[in-house]
């Protein structure tokens, strides 16, 4: 008797892979009523599990439902916005939705068991129960635990779906809980605070700029504290006080060498007490050597690659904003070239075969003789870095692929992760720092020489730079010398720039809001909302001796054919930002920073304002509500008492902005509107 | 145990106090006298007086005839260089980081204001970054220092002084009104150019005036700042 199987994936594209994979080529497509991108694929399998196998696997479009309020809350006007802390919500089915839940829910009921195949994060995990509980109306038996079952996979590689599909696991409902706390608040928080926002602050606005903006202000308890981070700097910048400074310079030549020597002091904000440091060193007219020290050092090969640092290189050195990045590395995983590129993992772990992996990339690519020269004796075990998220792996490539028959845009990104990869089995690279100090009066000076010896992974990472320094002439401990040259001079302090995006990113990280998979999508959301605006950063003058940046090959093009986005979060079907073709951003010249217009600016400023309890713009609140997602996939706290927590935090904020409401609407008046005025703070010639 | 009548206990006090470099004047050990419970053992009562007397304004409190003076030599800055033996005893009056930016620190002031440092709801600021210029462009100091002083001694005499390397308590905590006695101390063009083994720190305060220094703190760096 075969058991019939019915698989569903969240893409269409991950269950047409993973059909062809396991049936052998031997696949019946059929096509699905009512929607042209899901297909049912239909071949026969040997389970391990439960024998010869008629199988039909299928896949969602992301999210499968989505959570409204109760009509009667619909409209704006119709309660008070503090209402949707308690108002009801429903589940529901969106029309553009409707065929794909049909679709499961008819071959629910010819089949025994219910194979997830949703990637492999927590908002697979939710989806996964989507799709179970859709199923289940059409086939009441997946509701047993034995017949709803879950493949772990973190690549779209043959070998590995095949392990995966013979190794079914349960279905991890406390991921999916934290998801649902996660959607839920974020449906009560933001839209309460939405609707209370624009309401306070619209007519006024309106009133101030003589548009008819109808314009909604929106909330995210992750947008504002990044918006947040984005005007603090800003108005650091513009607050900057710049100040004089002094230091002693000391330069001496031997051996027809000029060697500067650099003040170990730095340099000091008073100028008295540098003059007088200063004399007491002319005074001592010769300078006695205190140290001299050779010994090897080495620059460390990269950490294995996590999405957060995917996001800053791309920023940095691939020219494309965090959310494009993203999308490439998404189609570069469907396409099977690439390990899942939503991971905070920076360790391989012991068990993996990276040589054959390493191996694979033999086979072509600018790196071909790199990576052969690894197989010939040259492999190193990747260094292991402190994050484990036990769900995926470190992003890493999965597969050989010919770099001309990947968009430009897939190319940048395929190329770098192979680069890293193949840098973290390497060596570190090898030189010998030599580092001399003198005491010249009271006063110490350093000085020092590198000499690279073996590049080792810098051969393939040309990403980091290390460059031998000019020669040091021999100097010996105890030798007296009377400097060539010995002068004071004078400097000033300058202001930050304005955050960059690797800068943004880096700091969501640290202050724990957003969690990689989310970071890229706050950061769009802020640009959409006309929040933010970017635009490049001006060349800065290079300090001397400070190295040149990577620099990509070719300018890029923009990329036409994006794709369906991940579609995540709200899962609302949005109207397809695409690609970076978005405000500012994209593939341009120089690193992207970020501006606030007059509205960001007015909206931080407002609720600095109002106090330190109520800050909204802060990232405490946000990352705590990040803490207690976590708590609840480990087990420790239920969906029903952190979305309770939460919506008390976030209540008394919501009571306290009531009572402050007029300081809220002073300041967002007075920065905002002078009529006309558009919001654009900054001039293009600043 | 007896009950000690005021003169006697007075010379054991006076003479305490002058060993550590604080010999008080008549009118002030006058003024203590009454204070304190002539019952008390003595050796109690000489650490009650030091405590007492470190919390004072030395110009005010000590015996100046006693006492090591700043040499007139020593403020003008005409004279190179001079050693100064002592024991001499000053008190500060004001502190600096002349290592990091006025506006670095207002900027640091600031974040505290905000509740930024404050337990469970940091905020980081600064992500150590690659790219980022090191020295020149962080707020957060690396480590503090160097610091300059202004110091005056029982004669009222003011003078400025820098720390050569890190002393031991000398930092940003310290109260305005610490008393300090200085031996063997070089002083370069009218500043003291001060070193662990020259420094010995004995504490104390005068409260009035810690308390006025760090509310204005703020004020005066950003004018400072300004220029």
């Amino acid at each position: 008797m075969v058991t019939k199987v019915l698989c569903v994936a969240e893409k269409p594209s991950i269950a047409k892979a993973v059909a062809n994979h396991l049936a052998g080529g031997q696949v019946q497509t059929r096509n699905v009523q009512g929607n042209p991108y899901v297909k049912n694929y239909e071949f026969s399998y040997n389970f391990p599990t439960w024998g010869q196998c008629s199988v039909t696997m299928t896949s969602v479009l992301g999210h499968l439902t989505s959570h409204e309020f109760d009509p009667q809350y619909k409209s704006w006007r119709s309660c008070d916005p503090s209402a949707l802390f308690e108002a009801r919500i429903d589940t529901i089915v969106e029309d553009d939705k409707k065929p794909v839940a049909e679709n499961i829910k008819r071959q629910a009921a010819y089949n025994k068991v219910l194979y997830i195949w949703t990637d492999c994060d927590r908002e697979g995990e939710n989806i996964g129960t989507e799709i179970r509980s859709v199923a289940t109306q059409g086939n009441q038996s997946f509701r047993q635990p034995g017949n709803t079952v879950r493949a772990r996979f973190s690549n779209i590689e043959r070998a590995h779906i095949i392990n995966a599909a013979r190794s079914p696991v349960q279905l991890d409902e406390a991921q999916s809980n934290a998801v649902s706390a996660r959607i839920e608040l974020d449906l009560r928080i933001g839209a309460s605070f939405t609707r209370n926002l624009t309401m306070s602050l619209q007519p006024m606005l309106q009133q101030r700029s003589g548009e008819d903006r109808s314009q909604v202000i929106s909330y995210g308890s992750c947008q504002f504290p990044t918006l947040g981070f984005v005007v603090e700097r800003y108005i650091r910048v513009r607050n900057f006080v710049p100040e004089t400074l002094w230091g002693i310079k000391v330069m001496h030549e031997k051996d027809r060498i000029k060697v500067n020597f650099n003040w170990a002091r730095g340099h000091l904000f008073d100028r008295m007490a540098v003059i007088i440091l200063f004399e007491r060193c002319l005074t001592a007219k010769t300078a006695r050597v205190t140290k001299v020290q050779t010994k090897p050092t080495s620059k460390w090969k990269p950490l294995p690659l996590t999405t957060v640092e995917l996001q800053k290189c791309g920023s940095r050195f691939l020219r494309l904003d965090s959310q494009r990045v993203m999308q490439v590395a998404e189609q570069l995983y469907q396409k099977g070239w690439i390990s899942y590129p939503r991971t905070e993992t920076d360790q391989f772990d012991r068990g993996m075969d990276l040589r054959a992996l390493v191996q694979k990339q033999t086979q072509g690519g600018p790196w071909t003789q790199f990576a052969q020269d690894l197989m010939n004796g040259g492999f190193s075990q990747p260094r292991s870095g402190r994050n484990n998220d036990k769900a995926h792996p470190p992003i890493h490539p999965v597969n050989f692929v010919v770099p001309a028959s990947l968009s430009q845009e897939e190319q940048r990104v395929h190329e770098f992760v192979v680069r890293r990869f193949l840098a973290c089995c390497s060596q570190d690279a090898r030189g010998s720092k030599t580092e001399i100090s003198i005491l010249y009066g009271s006063e110490i000076f350093n000085t020092s020489g590198l000499v690279v010896l073996e590049q080792n992974y810098l051969d393939v990472y040309p990403y980091d730079k290390w460059t031998s320094s000019q020669d040091l002439p021999d100097f010996r401990e105890g030798e007296v010398f009377e400097p060539t040259e010995a002068r004071m001079n004078e400097g000033q302090t300058s202001p930050p720039g304005y955050l960059t995006e690797p800068e943004l990113i880096a700091l969501m990280d640290a202050n724990g809001i957003g969690t990689d998979a989310t970071m890229a999508e706050h950061i769009a959301k802020i640009k959409d909302r006309d929040y933010v605006q970017t635009r490049p950063r001006a060349r800065q003058q290079r300090q001397q001796g400070e190295e040149e940046e990577y620099e990509p090959a070719e300018a890029a093009e923009p990329d036409a054919g994006a794709g369906r986005g991940r579609g995540r979060g709200r899962a609302r079907a949005r109207g397809g930002r695409g690609g970076g073709a978005g405000r500012g951003g994209g593939a341009t010249t120089g690193v992207q920073e970020f501006i606030p217009t007059t509205l960001g600016v007015a909206l931080v400023e407002g609720y600095e304002n109002m106090g330190f309890e109520t800050s909204l713009t802060k990232p405490f609140l946000r990352k705590e509500m990040e803490l207690r997602m976590k708590a609840i996939c480990e087990g420790r706290k239920t969906k029903a008492e952190v979305v309770h927590e939460s919506i008390e935090q976030y209540r008394d904020v919501y009571i306290r902005t009531q009572q402050r409401l007029d300081s809220l609407r002073a300041v967002t008046g007075t920065l905002v509107g002078t009529p006309g005025q558009n919001g654009i703070l900054v001039s293009g010639t600043e | 145990m007896a009950t000690s009548s005021p003169d006697e206990v007075s010379a054991p006090i006076q003479v305490y106090l002058t060993s550590k470099g604080t010999p008080p004047s008549p009118d002030w050990l006058q003024s203590f006298l009454p204070t304190i419970k002539l019952n008390t053992p003595i050796i109690a009562l000489q650490k009650t007086a030091l405590f007492r007397i470190l919390a004072t304004d030395l110009t005010t409190s000590l015996d100046k005839s006693s006492l090591v003076l700043l040499p007139a030599t020593a403020t003008t800055p005409a004279f190179k260089e001079q050693t100064i033996r002592g024991p001499l005893t000053v008190q500060v009056l004001d502190i600096e980081d002349i290592g990091h930016s006025r506006w670095s620190q207002v900027e640091s002031i600031e974040a505290q204001e905000r509740g930024e440092t404050t337990k469970g709801r940091e905020v980081i600021r600064v992500v150590p970054d690659e790219e980022a210029d090191a020295a020149i462009n962080t707020t957060q100091p690396a480590s503090p220092g160097p610091h300059k002083l202004l110091l005056q001694d029982a004669a009222g005499t003011k003078i400025y002084a820098m720390e050569l390397s890190s002393i031991n308590g000398l930092n940003m905590q310290m109260t305005i009104g610490t008393k300090i006695v200085l031996r063997d101390v070089l002083v370069a063009r009218g500043m003291l150019l001060l070193e662990g083994r020259t420094v010995q720190m004995l504490g104390g305060k005068v409260e009035v005036w810690e308390k006025k220094w760090r509310e204005e703190r703020k004020g005066r760096l950003t004018q400072g700042a300004r220029g």
